[in-house]
């Protein structure tokens, strides 16, 4: 009972002390807050960031479904050096998708896909940067997408070269409040009237952009407006539990259409999402690396300025050390005092600089496409690195507050 | 049992090169009650000797018993809880926590013994009436003048009912009035009942207390009634300085004569 009153009694002298010697010396602590608090948003940024953009990227890999392949002229994941070898790479072509779409057994559905960002209008009014999309009917079953109203494109669609298309939600709210879009018309790009025959579900933000301002057509029309001379991705969902034979059957239906000898190399890829998440993975690791780096540094700048503090206000005190020492403190007494001041400096540190994280994520979130939010368990990390900051950086000149002798101590000036 | 013994205390100071002592062979018992004048020129040990006493420093060799028990084979944990249950400390320069008010000062020692705040609170302002400052106690000590401070630790020093009141040149920062005031309160102190060693190179005030203790160079040449020990030491300083008078008179005359 003694001894707990004891503590607490000592507890509350501490932090008494410690608040008057921080207020005391306004200028000296400001700096060493400040530079805590730049350290302690710096580093929750960085890593607010860096999960926000994971997360956004989980997310639209998880519409494009685990088992679908995607045949393309380029490796997904693939950066620098390489660069030139897919570049010379031949288009995948429509003669290619036929190949697949006539000599594979193995996939569920097949879709090619090619867009080009276009104008669309409707009663005189233009929407410009919509993404406009040539594919078949297997579209829906490779890629997820819904129909809400309507229907999708039909093989009859895609044979006759028909002007039919499908929008997305943005595109009905653009042109369509209070009104029927099905039946009606809207121009896509300089010259193409299409009826519209169907409405997608809405499907929200992807890396902050909306997924809904699109029109889908036919491939046919797509090529017949847009031109040929871009490359398809062809789409190609394998059965659950059998991504590896579909890959290699693919594979090997890709090679026999380019006509390539078994030495040759292949001059198109099979891309899994997961390759794609591979890529990812290492450029997050590289930020992560950074992330790490630049908050070791900040700690260690901050832990200087604690230590700082905490040096000069012992040298300024060590008369009070005396005193203390004198009418009974134990050295743990003198310890727990200065650590007590480190800690504080620290939190104090630490609670403006998650303040400030706080208020730059909501700008962020304001102004940029990523969503972004201080997570409190980052908040909680953030209050817990700071005190641990200020024990690590405090600990040093607390001890050798601890290890004076009274006497000495006293006889200070 | 005495209060204090000391037995063949010895300290020396290893300052590197050479090692100077302090102390050399220090026989002394101190019984409860007494007030006792511990008496010396700077430089005689009577500082460390102050500092042994108060648990504040250990000796190099010898033997402190105080209340019985032996000092010197005490932790430092154990020797701050000695220093906060059994002494209480006046020094010359008040030592007074300078940001706490004359009332937080006092308490500080029984926050170290672990009474409960109203306790504290009550007994704090009971040792500042027992100085007479009851109406000071929420000034700090900036806002006090010499006196007062001086008072405030002294009620800091009795808040806690020490064994010992060990007071070190509690008047030489303070005018002769209230100096005068100070060595009186510790004179009341005395005849309450308290347990006093005051440490002084002023002989007049030695010579006012019931014993002293002359100290030269470590040693102790002198111990008895206040005004014997005094006296004495009035007129070692006198053939002293007569002493040195005649020799600086030499120098000067053997200076002129080149």
């Amino acid at each position: 009972m003694t001894r707990l009153r004891r503590l607490l009694g000592e507890l509350r002298d501490a932090i008494v002390q410690a608040a008057f010697s921080l207020v005391s010396h306004k200028l000296r602590a400001l700096l060493t807050i400040s530079g805590i608090a730049i350290g302690i948003m710096t580093v929750i940024l960085i890593f607010m960031v860096q999960s926000g953009m994971s997360a956004s990227f989980a997310r639209q890999l998880s519409t494009l479904g685990p088992n679908t392949l995607f045949v393309h002229k380029w490796k997904w994941g693939v950066s620098g050096s390489d660069w030139w070898k897919y570049k010379n790479r031949p288009h995948v072509t429509m003669l290619d998708l036929r190949a697949l779409q006539q000599n594979t057994t193995l996939p569920v559905a097949i879709a090619p896909l090619v867009n080009t960002l276009a104008t669309v209008s409707h009663a005189g009014k233009d929407v410009k940067g919509v993404d406009v999309r040539g594919t078949t009917d297997g579209y829906l079953d490779a890629t997820g997408w819904q129909i809400r109203r309507g229907r999708f494109i039909t093989a009859l669609d895609q044979e006759i070269g028909a002007n039919a298309c499908i929008i997305g939600a943005d595109i009905e709210d653009a042109f369509f409040k209070g009104q029927e879009p099905l039946g009606q018309q809207v121009r896509v790009g300089p010259n193409m009237r299409c009826d519209i025959v169907g409405i997608f579900a809405r499907k929200g933000n992807a890396f902050g952009q909306t997924q809904d301002l699109r029109v889908v057509l036919p491939l046919s029309s797509f090529i017949r407006t847009f031109g040929s001379k871009r490359g398809l991705v062809v789409a190609v969902v394998a059965p659950e539990g059998k991504v590896r034979e579909t890959e290699g059957e693919v594979t090997a239906v890709m090679r026999n259409a380019r006509h390539l000898a078994p030495d040759q190399e292949e001059n198109f890829s099979v891309n899994r999402q997961d390759k794609l998440l591979e890529g990812f993975e290492q450029m997050m690791k590289a930020t992560n690396i950074t992330g790490i780096l630049v908050g070791i540094i900040t700690a260690i700048v901050a832990g200087i300025g604690i230590m700082n503090i905490l040096l000069v206000s012992v040298k300024e005190r060590t008369r009070e050390i005396g005193i203390r020492r004198a009418v009974g403190a134990r050295r743990a007494t003198i310890l727990w005092q200065f650590l007590c001041e480190a800690v504080m400096v620290a939190l104090v540190g630490g609670a403006v600089g998650i303040a400030l994280a706080s208020g730059a994520a909501s700008i962020i979130d304001l102004i940029s496409p990523l969503p972004a939010r201080v997570d409190p368990r980052v908040m909680l990390g953030g209050v817990i690195g700071s005190a641990v900051l200020g024990v690590g950086f405090g600990l040093w000149p607390a001890l050798t507050a601890a290890m004076l002798q009274p006497v000495e101590a006293l006889r200070y000036e | 049992m005495a209060l204090i013994e000391l037995e063949h205390i010895v300290k020396t100071y290893d300052l590197g090169l050479s090692k100077v002592p302090a102390l050399r062979d220090i026989h002394a018992r101190i019984e409860r009650g007494e007030f006792v004048a511990i008496v010396g020129q700077s430089g005689s040990g009577k500082s460390t000797l102050m500092n042994i006493i108060g648990c504040l420093d250990v000796p190099t060799a010898g033997i402190y018993r105080l209340s019985g028990r032996d000092v010197s084979t005490l932790s430092d944990d154990q020797l701050a809880d000695v220093r906060n249950l059994e002494i209480g400390f006046v020094f010359q320069s008040f030592q007074l926590l300078p940001r706490a008010s004359a009332l937080e000062n006092v308490e500080l020692p029984l926050v170290y013994r672990g009474v409960a705040k109203k306790e504290r609170r009550d007994r704090a302002v009971e040792a500042l009436a027992t100085v007479g400052l009851e109406d000071r106690m929420k000034h700090k000590p900036a806002e006090l003048s010499g006196g007062q401070r001086q008072r405030v630790a002294i009620a800091r020093a009795l808040v806690t009912q020490p064994s010992l009141l060990l007071a070190d040149e509690p008047t030489g920062n303070l005018d002769s009035r209230t100096g005068e005031e100070i060595f009186h309160l510790f004179l009341d102190l005395h005849a309450g009942g308290n347990t006093i060693v005051l440490v002084t190179h002023e002989p007049k005030l030695a010579a006012r207390c019931p014993r002293a203790v002359r100290l030269v160079d470590g040693l102790v040449i002198a111990d008895g009634p206040g005004r014997e020990v005094a006296a004495a030491n009035a007129e070692a300083l006198g053939a002293e300085a007569l002493a040195q008078f005649q020799a600086a008179e030499r120098a000067a005359q053997a200076g002129a004569r080149p």
